[in-house]
């Protein structure tokens, strides 16, 4: 037996502590294996491996020791994947447009877009279209990968094809209002906001569904994670319907009247809303209010945008006022940035990925770049503008820019007018998200993958990174100490009692304050002893009035309640003044008149 | 002069250059590009538990034959299906696996039933019975007479074969060394104050002359065949059932206790087991290591499997079935992959070790999203919803209840000394360690 614990000696006993031992002849640092030494000036390791995390968190308070080595494991490994992901900007192969002025005085806004379309390349010069359309003025709106295009007359004009090749999907002729249109999770669906219903057609123009639920709608949103299509209407609904199931999720009731200003916030779902009382609301499918409310403009607001290239920080409405405000999303107090176009009326707003602002007001469309548009300014004054269009064909109805093209897309009476803005788009598309190359087969298992990834609706929020955050501490148990002994945590449902009304905010502290004022002194002033305190109590006196009081919460300032405990307070002060009028004897006696005649005792 | 540049993709760059060829991908790591990531991926490892749980289909097949229930199983060690059955009639079965043919069959190997099985060196096959003999069979042939027969003087509980020398010891009141080719025990080994059955016994596997025995007086007992002593002896709270040596860690030993718990212990501080295993509502009969030495197998009265990895001392995976009673065996293959047991009902059941594992090819990409699974539900596992699906088991109500009730009396238990301690005197009594209360006395 000893010699297998004998053989076994590299491997002590876990019982005994290991010894250390320290060799006093060399001194600390040099005790690094020679080998390793000898081979390192001639070798470098590698940089994934070289660079530690800098200052990976550490876990030292966690008493577990398994859950710590695991939390410490993932936290390098995070570090690392951080460190590493700034490696992989080199591999970004396409550069973002610019427009490059030398000097003070050249600006980039006097850049009319024939320069710009002779001096960009071939492929990109297809972006600079006109299409003459007679269909009214013209709402449209791009697939996520930026390849196809949707657009709807008024009239009932509406057609869906490939831009970049000019590939006609679908044609039709609705003979109807159509006030809204977009595409669904990819370019093989697309609903239309019709006259009274919204109805779904799919990539031939075949009419596929009529959603009699969503009665006349203005506007049309896609949620395309949740896969959730979100309408408003005149009557001020806001619905959800879920495309992959059919039904509907949700209907929301604004109370707001009519809304023609949808916008959603694409990195968390949020749906915003402007309404004809110059409110903005946010909301998700889970409150049946809005998450957020704010007083946006002093007129009904007609253009809203959420800005994506800062993971949704920034929003711009813009107001029948004549205002365009910048907002920033994580603080509403005031806007980030406001002024007023010089043409009134219907203003539309869009932002690009790399965080250009397009507006398009009256006869032009103007284009503001991204660090001015972000930074604070107390003043009214407009931000440098970086490009502007004049479109002779008033109304301009929609604007849209292309996703990862350095094109926008402007809707207006006569048609549709695409212009280059160099610098809007985000060059470096991921294919796993959404490709403008994309063939056939990629489309189908990309549909299949979007829908076993689908997100539940319940976990939009104002916050999306709360998945997998920690939870906040249950209220479930409370931390205390019995007799000086170190704290210990007992769960909730081993506390006494009245530790679990203290533990769920249920216990009222008020009972407890009077009790401890209402001390009860005997006939010699001391306090009674415990029994006789409890013999003397009188059951049931007042028992309605105080059962009253608590059931009440002692925050909640309550007319009623006042007024009971000022009468509790009158009723206790009568009652000590006629205990101490007993402890005294009689009580003194006012001076009379007739006392003069009494005889000195 | 304006410098005018617009962003332009090159197609020749993002579309396949001949016919046929791959799509080239491109990737944008900017997290602003990959919206929803954590929703979307915690979505995925909720996927991975529902279909981990759907296409969990445990069972593989039963090998019938014998008439009454089976009480010992063995493993041919250098072989992945050949394994020794034997029973409660006295019958003893050769098993292949993937053909589930019976190799070997002897209906009457001994009186009474069959408690003991091992394979010695060249097709051979070590029996031991109640009615005194140990036999040593060939596998080779189908002669239904033993090669050997080695009378004892009392039944025989369990036999195991050394690891490299022909020598094999056996269990009875005491512990007994044989050789192969002398008819009687060359030696006794037995602690000095032992009178009492001793129940199983099993070579070290690599310290190949240590040997473990654990006997009906809650006793687990070291020996070494070298020195003809009995080395250690721990006195338990309860009787151990069944033992098994860490295939990896020649210092670890695993105890099947009577008291619904498993044990692993480090034979070199034998005073505290290093990791109770609590699961079983009713005693442990049987347990085997898996070759890897990371799980191990446990068979129990309460009619359910249970597969635990090592070092994890709660929520093992559970097997059961309707017709399937007390497990009194239970081994693991030698692959590593499946899980055998033989129950009171006759049968010698084969399982899975992972229950949604696929049997089959698989190619490289379907094992890539395996792993992927995998590791997703390793990642999210502290996610409340994928923690219930990958935790929860369906259980048989018996098992259930019965647990339940288990879990009842431990707190009602817990609380009273909590309570008991409260109402003492402070420091007089403190409480004891789980792990410190397994072990009553170690003797050497």
């Amino acid at each position: 037996m000893d010699i297998l614990v004998a053989r076994a000696d590299a491997l002590q006993p876990l019982g005994k502590k290991r010894k250390i031992h320290h060799s006093p002849r060399t001194p600390k640092g040099s005790s690094t294996d020679r080998t390793l030494h000898s081979v390192s000036k001639h070798t470098s390791v590698p940089k994934s491996f070289s660079r530690l995390p800098d200052a990976p968190t550490t876990y030292k308070h966690i008493a577990n020791k398994k859950l710590r080595a695991d939390l410490n494991r993932h936290t390098a490994q995070a570090t690392r994947a951080k460190a590493l992901l700034e490696d992989a900007e080199m591999l970004l192969g396409d550069e973002a447009g610019k427009i490059e002025v030398e000097g003070e005085l050249e600006k980039t806004w006097r850049v009319g877009q024939d320069e710009i379309a002779e001096g960009a390349g071939q492929e990109a010069a297809k972006g600079r279209r006109e299409w003459k359309l007679d269909g009214g003025p013209y709402r449209l709106r791009y697939t996520r990968n930026g390849r196809h295009l949707a657009i709807a007359g008024r009239t009932g004009h509406v057609a869906t094809f490939d831009w970049m090749t000019g590939t006609l999907h679908s044609e039709l002729q609705l003979q109807e209002t159509c006030r809204d249109i977009t595409f669904l999770h990819d370019h093989s669906h697309y609903a239309i906001a019709q006259k009274k219903y919204i109805f779904i057609y799919d990539r031939d123009g075949v009419e596929l569904h009529c959603l009699k639920s969503h009665i006349v709608p203005t506007r049309l949103e896609f949620l395309p994670y949740h896969w959730l299509l979100a309408s408003i209407g005149n009557a001020g609904y806001l619905k959800y319907q879920d495309t992959s199931t059919g039904q509907l999720l949700v209907e929301h009731r604004t109370k707001l009247g009519a809304c023609t200003t949808m916008a959603q916030n694409a990195h968390n779902a949020v749906i915003h809303l402007g309404h004809q009382n110059g409110c903005v609301t946010l909301w998700t499918p889970n409150l049946p209010h809005p998450a957020v409310q704010l007083l946006a403009h002093l007129g009904p607001v007609v253009g809203l945008s959420v800005d994506p290239s800062q993971g949704g920080r920034y929003m711009s409405t813009a107001g029948k006022d004549g205002t365009v405000k910048v907002w920033d999303c994580r603080n509403w107090k005031g806007a980030v940035r406001e002024w007023s176009v010089r043409s009134g009326g219907d203003v539309e707003l869009e932002w690009s990925a790399k965080g250009s602002l397009a507006v398009a007001s009256g006869g032009s469309v103007n284009v503001y770049a991204t660090p001015s548009i972000h930074t604070p300014m107390h003043t009214k004054a407009p931000p440098p503008l970086y490009l502007t269009h004049p479109i002779p064909h008033r109304p301009l109805t929609s604007v849209r820019f292309a996703p990862f093209q350095d094109v926008l897309t402007i809707g207006h009476a006569a048609g549709l007018s695409s212009i280059l803005v160099p610098g809007a788009g985000e060059p470096n598309f991921d294919s796993a998200e959404a490709d403008p190359f994309e063939n056939k087969k990629a489309r189908r298992e990309k549909e299949v993958k979007a829908l076993l990834d689908k997100i539940q609706p319940d976990m939009i929020s104002l916050d999306p990174e709360f998945v997998g955050s920690l939870a906040p501490p249950p209220k479930l148990t409370t931390v205390t100490t019995i007799d000086g002994k170190p704290p210990v945590e007992i769960p909730f449902a081993r506390l006494p009692r009245l530790e679990r009304l203290k533990a769920s905010g249920k216990l009222d502290e008020t009972e407890a304050a009077e009790a401890e004022n209402e001390k009860d002194l005997d006939d010699n002033g001391k306090l009674k002893s415990r029994e006789e305190r409890e013999k003397r109590k009188q059951r049931g006196k007042g028992k309605s009035l105080k059962r009253y009081l608590r059931k009440q919460r002692k925050n909640v300032i309550d007319p009623t309640a006042v007024a009971i405990r000022k009468k509790l307070e009158k009723q206790r002060e009568e009652k000590t003044r006629a205990r101490l009028a007993a402890k005294n004897g009689e009580e003194p006696k006012k001076f009379s008149a007739l006392d003069r005649f009494k005889r000195a005792p | 002069m304006v410098k005018i540049s617009v962003l332009q993709h090159a197609p020749e760059a993002h579309l396949p250059i001949r016919p046929g060829d791959p799509t080239p991908t491109s990737r944008n790591l900017d997290p602003l590009m990959h919206p929803f990531a954590r929703a979307r991926e915690r979505t995925r490892a909720l996927n991975a538990a529902k279909m981990d749980r759907m296409f969990a289909k445990p069972f593989v097949d039963s090998l019938e034959g014998h008439m009454d229930a089976v009480e010992v199983l063995a493993r041919q060690p250098g072989s992945l299906t050949t394994v020794a059955s034997g029973s409660w009639d006295g019958g003893l079965i050769l098993h292949n696996l993937s053909t589930r043919r019976q190799l070997f069959k002897v209906p009457q190997a001994h009186k009474g039933k069959v408690s003991g099985l091992c394979f010695a060196e060249g097709e051979r096959l070590l029996s031991c019975g109640v009615d005194r003999n140990v036999k040593l069979w060939s596998i080779s042939g189908s002669s239904e007479t033993p090669l050997n027969v080695f009378p004892g003087k009392s039944a025989f509980n369990s036999i195991d074969h050394h690891r490299s020398d022909p020598l094999f010891a056996t269990a009875s009141n005491l512990v007994q060394i044989w050789d192969e080719t002398k008819s009687a025990p060359i030696s006794n080994l037995t602690f000095p104050t032992s009178t009492e059955t001793i129940t199983s016994v099993r070579f070290n596997l690599s310290e190949s002359s240590v040997l473990a025995s654990i006997g009906s007086d809650r006793t687990f007992t070291l020996y070494d065949i070298r020195t003809g002593k009995a080395e250690r002896r721990v006195v338990m709270q309860m009787r151990s059932n069944a033992l098994a040596w860490s295939p990896t860690f020649p210092t670890t030993i695993l105890l099947a206790s009577e008291d619904h718990n498993l044990y692993t212990f480090d034979i070199r501080h034998l005073t505290t087991p290093s990791q109770i295993y609590k699961a079983h509502v009713a005693a442990v009969m049987s347990c085997d290591w898996s070759p890897t030495g990371l799980e191990f197998v446990s068979g129990g009265w309460d009619r359910t499997v249970r597969i635990w990895k090592e070092g994890q001392g709660h929520t093992p995976e559970v097997y059961h079935t309707k017709r399937m009673q007390r497990v009194s065996s239970s081994i693991f293959s030698g692959d590593a992959r499946f899980v055998l047991t033989g129950s009171d009902d006759g049968n010698v059941r084969i399982w899975k070790a992972k229950a949604s594992d696929k049997l089959g090819v698989i190619t490289a990409r379907e094992r890539a999203a395996m792993e992927y699974r995998e590791s997703l539900k390793e990642r999210w596992k502290m996610d409340t919803q994928v923690g219930k699906v990958a935790r929860t088991r369906h259980l048989p109500k018996s098992v259930y209840q019965a647990s339940k009730l288990k879990r009842t009396m431990l707190d009602a238990q817990r609380v009273k000394e909590e309570r008991r301690r409260k109402h003492t005197r402070a420091g007089e009594t403190k409480p004891k360690p789980a792990r410190k209360k397994v072990v009553l006395v170690e003797q050497t």
